[in-house]
């Protein structure tokens, strides 16, 4: 396990050896696994160049073994080509590249798993479109992976990154969080705006109840992928704004812990409450018994 | 935990426990096999039976039995794969009490006659621990190289094992033994630090008292 296990330990690692956090959590990584800065950079380069290729490699007319899933990423991608679009460019290239990412990973495609496969959709949306739409040089985002990953492990550390144990919370809202803060990084924000961000996301997304129709990772966890990354950015916004959470950024991340351990299993992946149980969905369930 | 298990792996979709974990069992059951598969028999127990089919569950066991990983693009294709190798696949139902929810047991027949039985348990993220092998409870990853022999019940084995690993500089990260009952058959597994070098597994299986050695090698 690293060196830091808390959001404060990364604070505190920062302000004592002066380094940015994307350095302190590349580093703890070089000593962790026993790398090179260099391996360790090129690693997490390789994840996001997967991202780019999964992104690319978006079919629309694929369908998912169930036949739920598939063609709304390009239905978003028509719509916002239109001048009628509420959000702006940016905001809406990611929602559709989420919404992308989670149909390809319904369709078995490759995708890279962030922090799980539910949720891929949610950082590569951000970060993908934040470099199409803003012109950064890929090293800045590759930076801003590493405080992805870095917020990631402390959530998985002291709450949980699985639906099966903390509820949809952990999944699409780490993402959202994990996301928010390094969207954080690359608008400019200093550390402290970083980690607010990533609080303001997780506190928006706590209680999401997981409730897959059928257990299968389509409804309504593709749809989840845009509402994460759109999250995402309204938290890094606020964030940059200056504003702050009220509630200190670890405290957030204990609450979902929490909250993941008060939510009934029926609420954690079963399949045996939430949207799973609905009338619409049971009448799913038959249909799908038939194929 | 490190970085990579946040940000990656890098999956053929659409589950890491469901279609990830179960190339993974597969694949680790390859390995164990040490030669092609020629006929399986897969028998999916709770979760694994009642969601795997729109998780891809069945082509992922398959796609690892032939030898794919999670990150192969082939995945979806392995049905027509295995047809085309002349691999045989049947599906059942596995009649287990009280397992792990996402748990496979594939019984397999390789291309020489080896006959390897294993049970594999998808427990969470694209990790897996494998369970049972030839009906004997074990318990480890396939994320080292492991050594699984089976030999009789009877002082000396475990020597001569450990002996070996040593006179080839190989260091045991973990060793764990199970017997089915005194005097009958027990089973080692070592997972190791390194690669074991071929010629001490085929020592091993000369040795008197040594039913079945079986090697998962990582690389
Ligand atoms: S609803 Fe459950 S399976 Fe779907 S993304 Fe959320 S946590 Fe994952």
């Amino acid at each position: 396990m690293a060196g830091y296990h808390s959001v404060k330990d990364i604070l505190t690692i920062c302000s004592d050896e002066k380094l940015p956090i994307w350095k302190v959590i590349m580093e703890e990584d070089c000593i962790e696994r026993q790398v090179v800065q260099s391996e360790s950079f090129a690693g997490m380069r390789a994840m996001y160049t997967a991202m780019k290729q999964a992104d690319k490699s978006y079919d629309s007319r694929l369908r998912s073994a169930s036949g739920l899933a598939g063609g709304d990423g390009e239905k978003l991608h028509i719509y916002n080509m239109s001048d009628k679009k509420l959000c702006s460019d940016f905001t809406s290239l990611a929602m559709e590249k989420a919404v992308k990412m989670g149909e390809s990973n319904a369709c078995m495609r490759r995708i890279v798993a962030a922090p799980t496969a539910g949720s891929c959709g949610v950082i590569p949306a951000v970060f993908i479109a934040y470099e199409e739409s803003f012109n950064v040089p890929e090293d800045r985002i590759v930076e801003a992976m590493f405080i992805t990953a870095g917020i990631g492990a402390v959530i998985a550390e002291n709450a949980s990154i699985a639906g099966a144990s903390g509820g949809c919370q952990a999944e699409i809202g780490s993402a959202s969080a994990m996301a928010a803060a390094g969207l954080a990084y690359l608008a400019g924000g200093d550390n402290d705006c970083i980690v607010n961000a990533m609080a303001m996301a997780l506190k928006n997304m706590l209680g999401l109840a997981c409730d897959p129709v059928c257990g299968l990772v389509e409804v309504p966890c593709i749809k989840r992928n845009s509402a994460g990354a759109v999250n995402a950015i309204a938290s890094a916004q606020m964030a940059l704004a200056g504003i702050r959470s009220a509630i200190d950024p670890d405290e957030v991340i204990d609450t979902m812990r929490r909250i993941g351990n008060a939510m009934p299993a029926g609420l954690k992946e079963t399949s045996e409450g939430g949207l799973a149980q609905t009338p619409s969905a049971l009448k799913i369930k038959e249909k799908l018994e038939e194929i | 935990m490190n970085i990579f298990d946040i940000i990656g792996p890098v999956m053929v979709g659409p589950s890491s426990s469901h279609t990830a974990g179960a190339v993974r069992i597969g694949y680790i059951s390859r390995k164990l096999m040490g030669e092609p598969v020629s006929k399986a028999q897969i028998n999916l127990y709770g979760s694994f039976l009642a969601t795997g089919k729109g998780h891809g569950t069945r082509k992922a066991l398959v796609a690892g039995l032939l030898g794919m990983n999670t990150d192969d693009m082939r995945i979806p294709d392995s049905f027509e794969i295995a047809k085309e190798q002349g691999m045989e696949v049947h599906f059942g139902e596995a009649r287990l009490k009280d397992a792990h929810p996402n748990t496979a047991q594939l019984i397999l027949t390789g291309q020489s006659g080896r006959q390897l039985e294993v049970i594999g348990q998808s427990i969470g993220g694209a990790r897996i621990n494998i369970a049972q092998i030839d009906g004997i409870d074990t318990n480890f990853s396939g994320d080292y190289p492991t050594l699984v022999v089976h030999n009789l019940d009877q002082p000396g084995h475990v020597a001569e094992v450990t002996s070996m690993l040593s006179h080839k500089g190989v260091n045991i990260a973990t060793m764990q033994l199970y017997r089915s009952n005194r005097g009958g058959e027990a089973v080692m597994v070592l997972e190791c630090d390194q690669e074991i070098p071929e010629d001490g597994i085929r020592w091993l299986e000369k040795v008197e008292g040594v039913k079945k050695v079986t090697y998962l090698s990582i690389e």
